[in-house]
């Protein structure tokens, strides 16, 4: 009963102070929701993209003997003045291209799009030596990509009807036959229908589309939303590296009960000084028990998050809270005093939790090789696991082996704790 | 004089204590050299290793015509390493992370194309993955051409009434879609100002660095704003409040010690960066040099305002985490803001954070000349004077 009222004044004590419900909660969905803002989440799911900046410099002119009506450099431009792209690109015109490079180092725009004089002549001679060029601000990655998808896909469209032509008419001078000029049009304007119904398909409907894109999961379960996807890996990451902290910093009670003297008062009462331990740890473990449900629930109501099957669950949680109160005791067992604790709980978790991968849980590609290596070796890198294995929706036993290696860490952190503090206090 | 006295007591009494190098110094390398591997992951590696992303190529009947034209224009890729496999197989690998996707072909893809229907490939990839996008992006304009030369196929033998037409129309097609792969029709260019300025691609701590810069400049307020909230549990601060010392002197004292800290800070991880990194934060010298010490000014002022605002050591802790949460995400020191929401980059683009990062970038990576600096160092100490204005009006009422 005495180690209960010792955990239960912990607790108490705990949820009172503003600083613990701020490192143990709001920081951890403050971070998590920061990142859902960036990435859109406040829009539905929908990634809305920032507006893109374009100028353009047209300087494409008709060769005299043109069989066109208008240069081909003006149909590129108007694709970044059309109607149905203003909404993600702000174009603009540049007389020339000084102008148009002095724009994007004053970051007016963030790319620029330079039509070369000879663009038209050059493709319809199919020499095609007159490339289209795009200057970018070298901040950007996005932006200049998504230009020059536009501008290739256009170009594209335009030499697929030159092939078009040059195929027909030597085939037909192949077998003998005098090609009819009166009948180009017709080839010309039933080639770009077809590409427009192409690339508007292959945009716009998936499901008519040349190339669709699957995520690997589809077929055996409905495919997630990468936004979730994202989330939880984010939140699974802040919660692991808050859990660790709130372990240490919930165990450091001890440490301020010994400053203020309530420990040593404590002592002189008829309570077992194995006890007293045993309560403190028990409040430990269970701060970071509720603290893991509480930001769950909150992951999952304010971004969506399905954390996976509930056995999964259970495992990748226990395995977090053993593996947390585990290293907060083993950590606060070799700190003197409150004050030596914040570099401890600072320095110590933070360079953990860089290595288990808690902060990089999200790169494309992961880590190299040796870093992905080195989070074996910590208990966060293991939780990880068991977590990034529960939101990939795994059977619980895919998760025994996470789990024990987290539990066996936590037991072993515990007992070695354990033994320290028996040294000092008993 | 008494100004410098007070910000030389702070000071001396902030550096006694040895655990503030660790997170002044010692923490934003450990994180400058983490952040530089994380950009650079997946993108350098050895200088030998084969960079271009795994594709898996899974085709039912390998003797399509149009597939083996797809595959042999896929195998001169730069950018792709496409291997044959089974399904099974290639979903294997998928899985165990040895190709970025699996490109999974139609069984009747000849017989489709011919028929005037457009065959559905499948590229079975992670499409939240910047190497499931690339492959996408990467395959998108290959499939377009070799249906290009599918339909100028049809139409010749259409114009012939020859249905024996279409094979040689299709590889004839296809052969001038190859020749105009080798040719370059857009030409990329980064606008940087001077030849040896590079994108982060070249160097990843020119994001790294500077991200972290403005991140620990902020978080090293959780040791120096604690000095004010000491002096008032103390009673130090009432005491000093009797002496001939007038309050502004109080404010700008303090204001000097934080400045000083931060400052000193910034020197530090730029140099390391300069000299460790090839970070060229010299390159303009000047400019960075303004752009820190008005960064420095409105960390210190920030700190100020935190250091008022606080009852306790916890809470310094708290209001300068958070603080550093929030500046550092909006202002785009973890991540480009271009990759995030609309809504968030135009939030993100006021911030100082944001600011003093653009200052630093058009150093850095734009390459830019001393001009380039002035806005944001401008704009730095406009948020200053904020906050400062701010904590001298909250100090003011704390005192009465």
């Amino acid at each position: 009963m005495k180690i209960i009222n010792i955990a239960f004044k912990d607790l108490l004590r705990s949820f009172r102070s503003l600083f613990m419900i701020g490192m143990t909660v709001a920081a951890p969905l403050l971070l998590t929701g920061l990142i859902y803002f960036a990435f859109g989440g406040l829009s539905g799911g929908d990634v809305s993209m920032t507006a893109m900046k374009v100028g353009v410099v047209n300087a494409d002119a008709l060769p005299a003997d043109s069989p066109l009506e208008a240069p081909i450099g003006e149909n590129i431009r108007a694709m970044f003045f059309d109607e149905s792209v203003q909404s993600w690109i702000e174009a603009r015109d540049y007389p020339d291209e000084a102008a148009a490079r002095a724009a994007v180092n004053a970051q007016e725009i963030g790319v620029a799009v330079i039509i070369p004089a000879d663009l038209s002549a050059s493709l319809l001679t199919g020499e095609n030596d007159a490339p289209v060029t795009i200057i970018s601000d070298p901040t950007l990655t996005i932006a200049p990509a998504v230009v020059q998808d536009m501008v290739t896909m256009m170009l594209d469209g335009v030499s697929g009807g030159g092939i078009a032509i040059q195929t027909v008419m030597e085939r037909q001078q192949a077998n003998g036959i005098q090609p009819d000029p009166a009948e180009i049009p017709g080839w010309v304007t039933r080639y770009t229908d077809w590409y427009k119904d192409f690339q508007r398909d292959l945009f716009h409907h998936p499901e008519k589309a040349a190339l669709v894109l699957t995520a690997p999961s589809a077929g055996e379960a409905e495919s997630a939303d990468p936004i979730q996807q994202m989330m939880g890996l984010t939140m699974a990451g802040q919660m692991i590296f808050f859990a660790f902290f709130t372990g240490a910093y919930a165990m450091m009670s001890i440490l301020r009960e010994d400053e203020e003297g309530t420990l040593a008062r404590l002592f002189t009462t008829p309570t077992e000084r194995a006890n007293i331990l045993a309560g403190k740890f028990l409040a430990v473990v269970l701060t970071v028990v509720l603290q893991g449900l509480v930001l769950m629930t909150a992951g999952h109501y304010a971004f969506g998050i399905a954390w996976g099957q509930a056995a999964s669950v259970a495992l990748a949680l226990g395995g977090q809270v053993l593996a947390a109160s585990g290293l907060g005791v083993l950590l606060i067992s070799f700190v003197k005093t409150t004050k030596q604790g914040g570099p401890v709980l600072g320095g110590g978790l933070t360079a953990l939790g860089m290595l288990g991968g808690l902060f990089t849980a999200n790169i494309p590609g992961g880590m190299p090789a040796a870093f992905q290596m080195l989070a074996n070796f910590t208990p966060q890198g293991w939780v990880l696991k068991g977590w990034k294995l529960a939101l990939a929706g795994s059977a619980p036993v895919d998760l025994v082996l996470p789990f024990v290696i987290s539990l066996a860490l936590g037991v072993a952190m515990f007992a070695i704790g354990a033994v320290m503090f028996k040294k000092r206090y008993m | 004089m008494r100004i410098f006295d007070l910000a030389l007591k702070d000071l001396s009494q902030i550096l006694r204590d040895k655990k503030v190098l660790l997170f002044l110094v010692v923490m934003p390398i450990v994180f400058t050299l983490f952040m530089g591997f994380a950009y650079n992951a997946g993108e350098s590696g050895e200088e030998n290793a084969d960079s271009r992303l795994g594709l898996a190529y899974v085709d039912p009947e390998p003797d399509s015509r149009l597939s083996q034209m797809l595959f042999a224009r896929l195998e001169e890729s730069d950018a792709v390493k496409v291997i044959r496999l089974e399904q099974a197989e290639a979903l294997d690998s998928l899985r165990r992370g040895e190709v970025a996707g699996v490109l999974v072909l139609p069984g009747d893809f000849d017989e489709q194309a011919r028929a005037g229907k457009v065959p559905q490939l499948t590229l079975i990839a992670e499409s939240n993955s910047s190497e499931g996008q690339s492959l996408y992006q990467l395959l998108r304009v290959p499939i377009s051409q070799l249906m290009s030369a599918v339909e100028i196929a049809s139409i010749s033998a259409e114009m012939q009434a020859s249905p024996a037409e279409y094979s040689p129309a299709l590889e004839l097609a296809w052969a001038k879609w190859e020749a105009q792969a080798g040719q370059e029709r857009v030409r990329l260019e980064r606008a940087t100002a001077r030849v040896e300025a590079s994108w982060f691609g070249d160097n990843p701590y020119n994001q790294a660095s500077p991200g972290i810069l403005v991140q620990f400049a902020i978080m090293s307020l959780v040791t120096s704003a604690q000095i004010l909230v000491n002096e008032r549990k103390t009673r130090t601060m009432q005491r000093l409040m009797t002496t001939a010392m007038r309050p502004w002197e109080m404010v700008a004292g303090h204001l000097l010690a934080m400045f000083g800290l931060v400052f000193l800070q910034t020197a530090l991880l730029v140099v390391f960066a300069q000299l460790v990194l090839g970070v060229n934060y010299l390159g303009e010298p000047l400019g960075a040099l303004l752009v820190s010490l008005a960064l420095c000014l409105w960390v210190a002022a920030l700190g100020l305002l935190i250091g008022v605002l606080a009852k306790s050591d916890d809470q310094v802790v708290l209001f300068s985490l958070v603080a550093m949460f929030l500046f550092s995400a909006l202002g785009g020191t973890w991540f480009p803001l271009e990759a995030s929401g609309g809504a968030f980059a135009a939030l993100g683009r006021l911030m100082p954070s944001a600011w003093a990062m653009t200052g630093y970038q058009n150093i850095l990576i734009r390459g830019l000349d001393l001009s380039a600096a002035w806005l944001p160092t401008a704009i730095l100490l406009a948020y200053a004077v904020g906050f400062f204005l701010l904590a001298v009006w909250r100090f003011r009422k704390m005192e009465i």
